[in-house]
């Protein structure tokens, strides 16, 4: 893996500067880079599927303590991870239908022995299938250890196929899934604004009031299909300090000719009773259904459920992250520079560090992000549909295995 | 036949309410008895040594039938073994010693034998729900491998002694997830005993976590006690509140652990009384609420009030005499419906409460 060395550790700087920021871009930058790491890695004859997934969680383990805020990073990795168990399970039960076959063909005669490996053999193969699958209450007596079930499997497999140019052939097939599954997902990335946008016209309609705060591409997205089914509506757009994305927001809805009222951030409490829906982006949606979100987010939340109306945040599944919060006004934050508020020099008298112990009267925070509990969230929209915060665990169980949530702790251990 | 063994061995022959069963085991296996203690039960009413007396009934080896509630019992008295482990030991002895010859027979025998403890300890929610397990299991088991009578049947068995380590294997699970919860410098509050919670926190101290529990007595079994006992010899800061001194404390609490008796389908929680004011408290602070509890005590049960549960009654021991003509509130347990519990903690993973619907939808449907 010497030649993806580079590629990585550059990466990882990007990562480390904050060259590379959002998670949409972060999230496909990061599929790229593990696609070239599965394409350079050489294959072994034994145990592929978990070397492979060695090699996945060497280097994102490096890309996820690069840039812990940017969760999309962590997404990708475990996502990738996933699609190997996918991909090497689909093969081996392939492999194992393929086994039960040839026993049932080689002894016609003696049915009453054939009868056990066949459905032994399925029997193993349903278990592969399982082990895929979270734990649950279903499982919880059956009794499948997991990687002598697997590694049994393959090895019989293996050993009926015999023949090595098979091997050869299998080893590269694996591959050749993965790296193309990788492709699927990295097209998914990409393809998810007009699949959220495709939803547009069922939530907003004729004639409602829009707020939004700040900039988000899949907003602007969703509100532009809408506006190209020519549903009129009008959208208030709070301004998003300190960086006020929102004005960008605001210009751009209005060469689209859609209706648009500036506000600043504080006014959203004074303009919600007149709104008919927040429709906002994310950061990233945690696995209890809360919302990562640029910060002033909560309060709109707040303002929104006060006067009962829907808060709905869009956003692509790769912003879908199976971990917990905890803590994440702190944990998952990030301090800015205090430039975004003040210009320099502008207060430059009340920071100075000659007074007192030293520390100037004066401090500046400037936070990224906002949490926002999963009861303040009335919907979710991505590109597999519009879910309730208490239906993300099953989004989730479906796009990542249960065991890669610690990619550190696996490899470590 | 069942009315009979019901009389003859449930912990309590007499009483008016009965006493339950299962709380009669707890508190036997997790209340502190202590000079004090035995001091102010000899001054209560006389009934409480009644109870103690009963609470070893006389094994009486009778049919096949009988043998279901006495292996039953015999597993029950295992302080270590929770009691979903000691029904799936009974129904598996059940299958060991059975004469059936055909799956459907031995179905019909489990599910009779499954019937007769249920009804022996109405008030024992994991019971319940772990006879429903196992024999849900078997059904399954016999649909979905064809194999032989003699194979199925040593495969059930193998399973199903097999329980009592997936029940501590369940709790290490648990114990592990958890651990991203407790934070360093955090203070927890736990109410009642519970395996599960002792667990977690035995965990977290050799993690070498910093961290407060503050604890509930436990009123009237006093498992807080014991359960402060054990916390204490663990090394961790521990303090123990009278059960009134939840709300005054709240606001130096971080976040609440408590066990469950068992999980229903809404996701809320059945567990020792007192849980559902501590979560109402917690609730109306902002402060998270965990559940800690094994996947085996989902149960399919949806009570829609307090009162909507098989009452489960315990004897009460006030210290002193209470005052004639004064009906006492026997209740062990209430129910916390689902929106003021924040998470569970299960070894099927951390899971909203909307989760335990899917799950048991998922099993039983």
């Amino acid at each position: 893996m010497p030649d993806v060395q580079p590629l990585v550790s550059d990466f990882v700087l990007k990562l480390k500067r904050r060259k590379v920021e959002g998670s949409h871009a972060v999230a496909r930058q990061t599929a790229e880079l593990l696609r070239s790491v599965v394409s350079q890695h050489r294959m072994g004859n034994t145990n592929q599927a978990a070397a492979l997934a060695d090699a996945i969680r060497a280097v994102g383990e490096h890309l996820i303590a690069a840039n812990p805020i940017e969760l999309a990073v962590g997404n990708i990795v475990r996502r990738v991870l996933h699609i190997i168990k996918e991909e090497d399970i689909s093969s081996t039960a392939v492999g194992i239908e393929g086994l039960s076959v040839t026993a049932v063909s080689d002894d016609e005669y003696d049915s009453g022995n054939d009868d056990r490996p066949t459905l032994s053999a399925a029997v193993l193969a349903s278990h592969a299938r399982n082990t895929l699958r979270a734990p649950s209450l279903q499982t919880l007596l059956d009794d499948i250890p997991v990687s002598t079930a697997l590694s049994h499997s393959a090895s019989s497999a293996g050993d009926s196929d015999g023949k090595t140019g098979d091997k050869s052939l299998k080893t590269r097939k694996l591959k050749h899934d993965v790296i193309a599954a990788i492709g699927d997902l990295i097209e998914e990335i990409d393809t998810c604004y007009d699949q959220i946008s495709e939803q547009a016209v069922e939530l907003i309609h004729q004639n409602e009031v829009i707020l939004t705060l700040g900039r988000s591409r899949t907003v602007k997205e969703f509100l532009y299909a809408a506006k190209e089914k020519k549903r009129s509506f009008r959208v208030f757009v709070a301004e998003g300090a300190p960086r006020y994305q929102g004005h960008v927001l605001a210009k751009e809805l209005v060469e689209k000719g859609v209706q648009t009222t500036v506000i600043t951030d504080s006014a959203v409490f004074a303009m919600i009773s007149r709104v008919n829906m927040v429709i906002v982006g994310a950061h990233a949606i945690m696995a209890n259904g809360g919302v990562i979100a640029p910060i002033g987010m909560n309060m709109v939340a707040l303002a929104a459920q006060r006067h009962a109306v829907p808060f709905v945040v869009v956003a692509g599944s790769h912003k879908l992250c199976p971990l917990y919060p905890h803590n994440p006004e702190v944990l998952l934050n990030e301090l800015k520079s205090p430039s975004d508020l003040l210009d320099f020099g502008e207060f430059s008298n009340c920071m100075n560090f000659s007074t007192q112990d030293g520390t100037p009267l004066l401090d500046v925070v400037n936070p990224t992000f906002d949490y926002v509990p999963p009861k303040l969230v009335s919907l979710f929209v991505t590109d597999s549909g519009g879910h309730s915060p208490s239906y993300i665990y099953r989004l989730i169980s479906e796009y990542y295995s249960a065991d890669d949530l610690g990619v550190r702790r696996m490899s470590s251990s | 036949m069942a009315m009979e063994l019901d009389a003859a061995q449930n912990p309590n022959p007499n009483p008016d309410p009965p006493i339950s069963a299962y709380y009669q085991t707890r508190a036997d296996h997790h209340a502190v008895v202590s000079s004090d203690w035995l001091a102010h039960a000899a001054a209560a009413a006389s009934s409480v040594t009644d109870t103690d007396a009963d609470a070893a009934p006389p094994p009486s080896p009778g049919g096949n039938g009988g043998g279901v509630i006495e292996e039953f019992n015999m597993w029950r008295r295992k302080p270590e073994a929770a009691e979903a482990v000691a029904a799936i030991m009974a129904l598996t002895a059940v299958i060991r010693s059975s004469r059936a010859t055909t799956m459907m027979e031995l179905e019909i025998e489990l599910k009779k034998a499954s019937d007769k403890l249920k009804s022996w300890d109405a008030t024992s929610i994991s019971l319940s729900a772990a006879c429903d397990l196992f024999m849900r299991f078997v059904t399954r088991t016999s649909h979905l491998e064809h194999e032989k009578f003699d194979a199925a049947k040593s495969r059930l068995i193998e399973r199903g002694e097999k329980f009592g380590e997936i029940s501590l294997k369940a709790r290490k699970t648990i114990a592990m997830l958890s651990q991203d919860f407790i934070l360093d410098g955090c203070t927890m509050l736990v109410h009642g005993y519970s395996r599960v919670v002792l667990e977690i926190l035995k965990l977290a101290a050799s993690n070498r976590k910093l961290f407060r529990v503050l604890c509930t007595e436990g009123r009237p079994d006093r498992t807080g006690l014991r359960m402060s006992n054990e916390i204490a010899a663990l090394g961790i800061p521990v303090k123990v509140l009278i059960d009134s001194a939840v709300a005054y404390s709240m606001d130096e609490i971080d976040m609440i652990f408590v066990g469950a008796d068992g999980v229903v389908e809404s996701g809320g929680i059945i567990n020792m009384m007192g849980t559902y004011q501590i979560a109402l408290v917690a609730h109306s602070m902002n402060k998270p609420l965990y559940v800690a509890a094994e996947s085996y005590k989902f149960a399919r049960l949806y009570p829609l009030d307090q009162k909507d549960m098989t009452p489960a009654h315990r004897p009460i021991d006030f210290g002193v005499p209470v005052p004639a003509g004064v009906e006492i509130e026997t209740s062990a347990r209430d129910y916390t419906p689902p929106q003021y519990l924040t998470l569970l903690l299960t070894d099927l993973g951390v899971l909203t409460p909307s989760v335990v619907s899917d799950e048991l939808i998922q099993l039983y449907l």
